[in-house]
């Protein structure tokens, strides 16, 4: 019953496993750059979560043809608007870690979060 | 026949996901990470949202792969 | 030991993950909840109240106006950032990775994107221009646009970039964003609307359709140019090699 309904809802069960994929990543991985692979998939995992809770199964992209018959079955488009202003935002603060972390690597010599934690003093 | 592909598509994801994690090779972890970006896109083109499978395509495929490319190649390649 | 007690933690998070995900409404439902609070709206009236056959389009641009407002004002801030940590690159001081390195880009790479690229400009072009009626628009165009721009930079190098895009050029063209959303919401105030209406009622039936088509252009193009050429800045200042 449970399995019938996981596999049902199979697209989230995904989301929530990059999830925690990219959480583990983010935690476990001292390289600052891993870490933020980590944090990308997390997003992207996010992403596929509110993209897939507005899909309709054989539905059609919400795009309106003129002489199209009525009562075509569209997918929910406001998910993929919010989520597209998210992917260009996602890549724009990506770009700005990555800025960070190459002034930080000519300051500092390492990327190693454990190395710069001892550098505090 | 279709279902079958997402459900392909969604498992090679994880594996994506799961190669980030264990590559010690940080450039060809990015590598991997924009064979997940572009999967992330034929997923979107499958849940009907050629928006954004297009844009998914463009920047997370393209550009990126190629900043952190750019920031490894400034850095340290190596991860430990 | 500690990355076991860790993975253990996200384990029992996922089965917590897990059971609310046994309790949601099953995938790809067309009477899920979500498909039937504003949705059905947008997908009837959309065409006429968004003025665009792309409904994803019209809600960008038109429902929640103020949100992609806001968005573009977010990356503007990002390239603001990284400009900040590091210097724009500059004719004088700055060389780049292509120079520096010992091997130079291949004959084979150089001739495909050299014959590649215009294709993807015209791609991006169309892309931009069509987000009414096709996939596509502002973000879409401006991102295969900003691609096209850092592949080009990466093959021939940072000079011949800094040859084809002037400074004078781009600095306005990364501002056209939010630059033409103001100029579209303050049309909206002339006509005594709010902010980024863009019906005014005070026109004729036709003048008003035409003006709001007209707005949304306007944002479109300004958008596709501007997330484009803020890559290729963004881009341009990460590679940028100080000259000793």
């Amino acid at each position: 019953m449970i399995v019938q309904k996981l596999g049902a809802n199979f697209n989230y069960v995904i989301a929530t496993l990059l999830f925690c994929i990219g959480l583990f990543t983010v935690i476990t991985k001292p390289n600052l750059i891993k870490k933020f692979m980590g944090l990308n998939i997390m997003e992207a995992s996010v992403f596929l979560f509110i993209v897939s809770v507005g899909a309709v199964r054989e539905g059609s992209a919400p795009i309106v043809v003129k002489g199209m018959e009525k009562g075509v079955q569209f997918v929910n488009p406001l998910p993929q608007a919010l989520i597209l202003t998210g992917i260009v935002v996602a890549v724009s603060t990506t770009a700005l870690a990555l800025a960070l972390m190459i002034k930080l690597y000519e300051q500092c010599g390492t990327l190693d979060a454990d190395e710069l934690k001892g550098m505090e003093e | 026949m279709l279902w079958r592909l997402d459900i392909i598509l969604l498992l090679f994801l994880v594996a994506t996901a799961l190669g980030v994690y264990v590559t010690k090779d940080l450039m060809a972890a990015s590598i991997i990470f924009s064979a997940y970006s572009l999967t992330m896109a034929i997923v979107w083109q499958q849940l009907s949202a050629p928006d954004l499978a297009l844009t998914e395509a463009a920047v997370g495929a393209g550009v990126t792969t190629v900043l952190f490319l750019i920031t490894i190649s400034k850095t340290v390649r190596r991860e430990d | 030991m500690r990355k076991f007690l860790i993975f253990l933690c996200l384990a029992i998070c996922w089965v917590v993950f897990l059971s609310a995900v046994v309790e949601m409404p099953p995938f790809g439902d067309p009477a899920n909840i979500t498909n039937r609070h504003v949705v059905p709206r947008y997908l009837e009236e959309g065409v006429e109240e968004g003025g665009a056959s792309n409904i994803v389009t019209g809600i960008i641009l038109n429902y929640r106006g103020y949100d992609t407002m806001g968005e573009v004002t977010v990356i503007f801030t990002a390239l603001a950032g990284v400009l900040a940590v590091l210097k724009r690159e500059d004719v004088k001081t700055s060389t780049t990775m292509v120079a520096t390195s010992p091997v130079g880009p291949s004959l084979i790479v150089t001739t495909v994107v050299k014959l590649l690229i215009p294709f993807i400009v015209l791609f991006a072009v169309y892309t931009i221009l069509h987000g009414d009626v096709s996939p596509g628009g502002g973000f879409q165009g401006g991102a295969v646009f900003g691609a096209s721009m850092i592949h080009y930079t990466l093959i021939f190098g940072l000079l011949t970039y800094m040859r084809k895009i002037r400074l004078a050029v781009k600095v306005p063209l990364e501002s056209a964003a939010i630059l033409s959303f103001a100029i579209a919401g303050f049309i909206g105030l002339f006509f005594g609307q709010k902010f980024l209406t863009f019906l005014m009622p005070a026109l004729s039936h036709e003048a008003q359709y035409l003006l709001r088509h007209a707005m949304l252009l306007l944002i479109e193009v300004g958008i596709g140019v501007a997330t484009g050429i803020i890559f290729g800045s963004i881009f341009a200042s990460l590679e940028k090699v100080e000259r000793i």
